[in-house]
């Protein structure tokens, strides 16, 4: 009982220490080398990159070109639609992500969204919430779940398709695209999730056509650049308790 | 003596918070600066330049409120110690044009979108001014960590959507041996020219 105590307590404690937490620090420190208990070690490295050469080919050659030709034949606006759509049936899984994390606010935010998406969206073809009520999209998964548990990171991993990750965050993201099986009602069979998986990502990468290939083509190291970003973006968007770099505007 | 010292030294402490020295504005300073990169970029003359001109010119137009030595200093870390002044300045030289390029690879980005100013966050001689790229579909925040040298705020670090592009460089640089700073960093600009729009 006590250790639960201890450990609720000390929740409470890092919420609210986040809440005076701030994006950029204004010193030198982020140039410093992570302490050793909070680097996550890359002793994958070699296959790390064998992998991330795979994905940077696939998407190249695969996955970038179908993307574009999709482009071509849909309008923008029809390909936000599919995209706000299928975003709107992940926000129940987020939801119980924001309950498990203690987040109450975000998870008023996302329950709101969700019913009014539904609702006022068609479905989640339109992003009402956000648009018209202020409501932005709030992230939530399993691996930060994990992460406010205590569950340590683990390695650092690159993914088929999939790309940076660490095992905890790979975890997470399978075990909330179980839950997420429910949801995908007209399909018969695992290939047709498959499908339906990357149809998602097709429709995805068309709308942020180009970006991949201009973060890549300045960078120096581009393995290295991609696992810093990771890590530094997923550190960046887990900053809940204080406003969203975007919404302190 | 003693106390009276300890007044007087108090009053001199208390005359100098009296004058009211306010540094300058880093929002009011970056605000007109960005405005110019902008219709730097925009410029028809601008586009139809030479690559080599075109990152010339921005180089030298953002070396007004971009610190680049500082930049340099940061990506390379602890080598930078016993790096020579002028192997100093050849590396931030050469950064500078791979910003340029950043500059040059973003062009659409800064036509297509509005920049929307946010707040401003001041630490002693260090501040952070937000921005928003900002268009129908998306936005962008981008923040600039700066620091304040005589009377001028000089960016020292740029943040895109929360992530350091001088700590990712500095990443980058730390599996490079000190000897192959200079010969990576132009290899890169060479790449980087070749496949630069026309």
């Amino acid at each position: 009982m006590k250790t639960i105590l201890l450990r609720a307590a000390l929740i409470c404690v890092a919420l609210c220490g986040a809440a005076q937490a701030e994006e950029v620090l204004l010193d030198d420190s982020l140039y410093e080398d992570a302490p050793a208990e909070e680097a996550v070690p890359d002793p994958f490295e070699h296959f790390n990159r064998m992998v991330f050469e795979f994905n940077d080919v696939t998407y190249t050659w695969l996955m970038e070109p179908v993307a574009s030709a999709y482009s071509n034949t849909l309008p923008k606006d029809v390909r936000q639609a599919v995209d706000n759509f299928c975003y709107n049936l992940q926000e129940p899984v987020r939801f119980v992500n924001t309950l498990l994390q203690l987040r109450f606010a975000d998870a008023g935010t996302v329950l709101t969204r969700f019913v009014i998406n539904t609702i006022g969206g068609v479905g989640g073809l339109g992003d009402v919430a956000g648009r018209e009520f202020g409501f932005k999209r709030v992230e939530a998964g399993l691996g930060e779940t994990l992460e406010t548990w205590g569950v340590p990171d683990g390695v650092y991993l690159v993914a088929p398709l999939l790309g940076a990750t660490t095992t905890r965050e790979l975890t997470g993201t399978a075990l909330d695209g179980l839950a997420m099986t429910p949801y995908y009602f007209f399909a018969n069979t695992w290939q047709e999730s498959i499908l339906i998986y990357v149809g998602r990502r097709v429709n995805n990468i068309s709308l942020r056509l180009g970006e991949y290939e201009g973060a890549k083509g300045l960078t120096i190291d581009p393995y290295t650049a991609f696992r810093d970003g990771y890590f530094q973006y997923r550190k960046q968007s887990r900053h809940h308790s204080t406003p969203r770099v975007d919404e302190k505007l | 003596m003693k106390t009276v010292l300890r007044s007087l030294l108090i009053l001199f402490l208390l005359a100098l918070a009296g004058t009211g020295y306010a540094a300058p504005n880093p929002t009011e300073q970056m605000k007109p600066f960005i405005e110019r990169v902008v219709a730097q970029l925009k410029a028809s003359d601008f586009k139809q330049d030479t690559v080599d001109n075109r990152i010339d010119r921005i180089v030298t137009l953002v070396s007004e409120h971009f610190d680049f030595q500082e930049m340099s200093k940061r990506v390379v870390g602890k080598p930078w110690q016993s790096l020579p002044q002028t192997q100093r300045q050849e590396f931030a030289d050469r950064f500078a044009k791979l910003l340029g390029h950043v500059y040059l690879d973003k062009v659409d980005t800064y036509v297509a979108m509005k920049i929307e100013f946010g707040k401003e966050r001041l630490e002693n001689d260090r501040a952070e001014v937000k921005t928003m790229f900002v268009d129908a579909a998306k936005s962008i925040p981008v923040s600039y960590v700066m620091m304040l040298k005589g009377e001028k705020w000089m960016a020292y670090d740029v943040f895109v959507e929360g992530i350091s592009l001088v700590r990712n460089y500095m990443e980058q640089f730390k599996g490079i041996p000190q000897d192959q700073f200079i010969p990576t960093l132009d290899k890169k600009l060479q790449e980087l020219k070749a496949g630069a729009k026309k």
